[in-house]
């Protein structure tokens, strides 16, 4: 008996031993405030996307920091900040002067939040979530990879047109820093000459809970409960003063007013058709090509995932059909059977290595699709180049944009030539991935992923080569899965990579070069 | 009786989780002498066509009807009278009728128990009994544990501490209880980003702890040589998340279990020989998991080697 005592002290050890390895699994990217590369000073002066030039938008002129006014404020930021709460402390760590990065990931949560396929009903019809019922059931958005890529190009833009024109007036009226005006205000973050009138951080703060308010109507009361956090945090961290911060929301709010305005007319609405247009879509491929796609789910779905988005207005590219590559080979047909062949070895052969890249992309249902993984990708080489809110704002415009792009020409491309999944052409071929509800040329991952690797690329230039290569492994991981023909992914890879470049070479005119 | 040994139900409920993987006896009274070995090779079929996600019961073509079969080989011995030990792995096939998506298949969880007999007091017109078992699993292969209903297990090194009180009447009459606490480790999946209430940026999922309770009673027919038993069993996550609507389930859900069933058991009366078992088990109530309908059958090999 004796000896089991010291076996079970045995046991309790290994059991604390073992507990003493755990990962952690954290809930948002863990990263410090940082001191800024650049203050990009001429920032004011780079073009804007829905702003046509700052002066649009006009907010009052500052108080100046010898007022009576501003002391004011100066005496109630002092006093806010001697007497902080765990609470608050935490909320000024967490949101950091580099907010962009954590409403993008807000964004992300909540994709992956409402990412969630509508399941059939009772009576095996299935109900579509409804924009003017969002509670539903099914709750509105579905927010699919078109969904999402919409949602983040929006969330983006609107973030960069409002820090370019929160840029154009913090150098006109150059208004510096509490911490600055009174040596005795410690800040949250590293010091910089960025003058704090307006608040950039309320400026993003408005434009990220207005854009995600509208593409996540159930959410309205956490988002307001981030934004309040999040501005109160601005004073909390002595880097803005009240004023500051209620100018930055009027840049906000203005730049949401052209952003809704852009966004209520941009053919989303119409992007999900009812199944008549849905059929006469289909049924046109079948007329041009003799094959058509259909979906394979029971009870079956009566229409693919948004037939029409192919037709929502593009950021960076005149017209779709000039992305629109030619036709896949005939199935059946040599170069067909090929491609084919290779996917039934990968199914039976399946290694290790593949299993995990198809796994490691699939950023299927229920996650932030792929092109919430290129923003978890952006998010961190912006940390690494200790990158302004500013400059990281670009960033993400410009690849929310080509994204989106991307995700409009390939959808374009899955309608117009309505090419079946190989669970349809190969007899009984049964997969690792679930096969989504669309057509499968082009691949939406080598599409989504090659536009965001070109202007990440661009971006990056010394990651390149990384970039370049993850978005490869995205396009391979469709075939890994059983869900794309190489075909599929080859020519999603160019025709993303086409679509990037349009995103690169606005850019390279924006006057930030 | 001393000289018996048995093999335990498998609770493949829970879209197939590592429940499976303590499989002899934490949970009853019966030990095996020293020097004695038993291996045994069970087969089990479990399937479900009725699933709950969260607490709502539901079907999905795409699933159809869920299949899960098992072969368990088990090795057990009487290192002394009163501390046995148990190995054993079970190779696992899943599948589905419905739907599009690959089944998998191979080893799933080694699993080591050693069993402690503790007291035997004559009280009464029977035997008050209390024994303890301690038990590690971890995953053998490399099978993702983040590909469910499909997956194999869970994918996490497990660690189970129970206590089994029981009475057994000299009539054959046998009334036994157990309960356990079953830490969790965590499991490696195949990708850095997921959804658990929230955003999680990790590689790891956090598999639940979990208390197990067993109830049981029995009846000991012709000498010994025939058990016979209702039983009862529940599982409960202490932690987790729901399945999301119509979405798939992960390790890190909150799994709950309640089954209903019977159990078998033919065995030698001499050191060495073969013995056989059969169970029936019945999932009544459940969270996350499948509403599976659970036949067993097994055949033992006993014999003396010191």
């Amino acid at each position: 008996m004796k000896k089991l005592k010291i076996f079970y002290k045995y046991l309790f050890l290994l059991t604390f031993t073992v507990s003493s390895c755990i990962e952690e699994t954290p809930n948002y990217y863990e990263f410090e405030g940082y001191g800024f590369e650049t203050l990009d000073e001429n920032g004011g002066t780079w073009k804007t996307i829905l702003v046509s030039t700052p002066t649009q938008i006009n907010i009052p002129q500052p108080e100046a920091t010898s007022s009576a006014a501003y002391q004011g404020e100066l005496n109630a930021v002092k006093q806010q900040m001697s007497g902080l709460t765990p609470s608050q402390t935490e909320a000024v760590n967490y949101w950091t002067n580099n907010p962009v990065l954590r409403w993008n990931e807000i964004a992300l949560e909540l994709a992956a939040k409402y990412n969630l396929i509508p399941g059939p009903n009772a009576d095996g019809t299935y109900t579509l979530p409804n924009p003017a019922n969002p509670v539903g059931p099914p709750s509105f958005p579905f927010a699919h990879p078109p969904y999402t890529s919409r949602m983040l190009a929006y969330l983006s833009v609107a973030q960069f047109d409002a820090l370019v024109v929160a840029w154009h007036y913090k150098y006109q009226f150059n208004r510096p820093s509490p911490y600055l005006v009174d040596n005795s205000i410690k800040p949250a973050y590293s010091p910089s000459h960025l003058p704090s009138y307006p608040s950039d951080g309320a400026a993003i703060a408005t434009v990220s809970k207005e854009i995600l308010t509208v593409m996540f109507p159930l959410e309205a009361i956490y988002l307001e409960k981030k934004y309040q956090e999040h501005l109160a945090s601005l004073v909390h961290a002595g880097i803005n003063v009240p004023s500051d911060i209620t100018a930055g929301n009027i840049i906000g709010t203005e730049v949401v007013k052209l952003a809704k305005q852009r966004a209520s007319t941009d053919g989303m609405a119409k992007a999900q058709t009812p199944k008549p247009v849905s059929d006469s879509i289909a049924n046109a491929a079948f007329e041009r090509f003799g094959w058509k796609w259909q979906n394979m789910e029971t009870p079956q779905r009566p229409v693919g995932l948004t037939p029409l988005f192919g037709k929502v207005k593009m950021w960076n590219v005149p017209t779709v059909e000039e992305v629109r590559p030619g036709p896949p080979p005939v199935p059946g047909s040599v170069e067909f059977e090929k491609d084919a062949a290779e996917l039934r070895k990968f199914a039976s052969h399946m290694t290790i290595s593949q299993r995990r890249i198809a796994n490691w992309w699939e950023d299927g249902l229920g996650s932030y699709t792929p092109p919430g993984h290129w923003n978890k990708f952006a998010k961190e080489a912006i940390v690494k180049a200790k990158l302004n809110p500013l400059r990281s704002a670009r960033i993400f415009a410009y690849m929310n944009t080509a994204i989106m792009d991307a995700g409009v020409a390939c959808w374009d491309t899955k309608y117009y030539y309505h090419y079946p999944r190989p669970i349809e052409t190969i007899a009984g071929f049964k997969t690792i991935l679930g096969t989504p509800n669309f057509p499968a040329y082009t691949s939406g991952h080598s599409t989504f992923s090659a536009a965001g690797a070109e202007v990440l690329a661009h971006f990056f230039p010394s990651d390149a080569a990384q970039f370049r290569a993850w978005a490869e492994e995205a396009a391979v991981s469709r075939l890994y899965g059983g869900i794309h023909y190489r075909f599929d992914a080859e020519v999603g890879i160019a025709q993303g990579k086409n679509v990037g470049a349009y995103a690169v070479n606005r850019a390279k005119n924006d006057g930030a070069q | 009786m001393k000289k018996i040994m048995r093999f335990t139900a498998i609770l493949a409920v829970c879209f197939g989780l590592s429940f499976t993987s303590y499989a002899q006896t934490p949970w009853d009274e019966v030990m095996m002498g020293r020097g004695e070995i038993c291996a045994a090779l069970i087969y089990e079929h479990s399937s479900w066509d009725q699933y709950w996600e969260g607490s709502y019961l539901r079907e999905n073509a795409n699933i159809g009807t869920f299949t899960r079969q098992t072969a368990m080989p088990m090795i057990a011995m009487g290192l002394t009278k009163k501390i046995n030990l148990i190995a054993s792995v079970p190779y696992i096939n899943t599948k589905a009728s419905g739907g599009t998506q690959a089944g998998q298949s191979g080893f799933q969880d080694l699993s080591l128990s050693v069993k402690v007999d503790w007291l035997q007091r004559q009280l009464g017109n029977g035997k008050l009994l209390f024994l303890t078992n301690a038990h590690f699993s971890t995953p053998v292969g490399n099978y993702l544990s983040d590909y469910m209903p499909f997956s194999l297990g869970t994918g996490a090194p497990e660690l189970g501490f129970r206590g089994i009180g029981g009475y057994k009447m000299d009539n054959g009459l046998v009334f036994r209880a157990s309960f356990a606490y079953l830490w969790r480790g965590q499991t490696e999946v195949e990708r850095d980003y997921y959804y658990e209430n929230g955003s999680v940026y990790s590689s790891f999922m956090n598999v639940p702890n979990a208390l197990n309770f067993h109830g049981a009673i029995g009846y000991w027919a012709f000498d010994n040589r025939l058990r016979m038993e209702a039983t009862f069993m529940s599982l409960n996550c202490l932690t987790g998340d729901d399945i999301r609507s119509y979405n798939r389930p992960q390790p890190t859900n909150k799994m709950e279990v309640s089954q209903v069933g019977a159990w078998v058991q033919y065995f030698i009366k001499s050191d060495q020989g073969l013995g056989a078992l059969a169970y029936f088990n019945q999932t009544i109530n459940g969270r996350n998991v499948g509403k599976a309908t659970t036949i067993g059958l097994g055949l033992t090999y006993q014999l003396k080697v010191y």
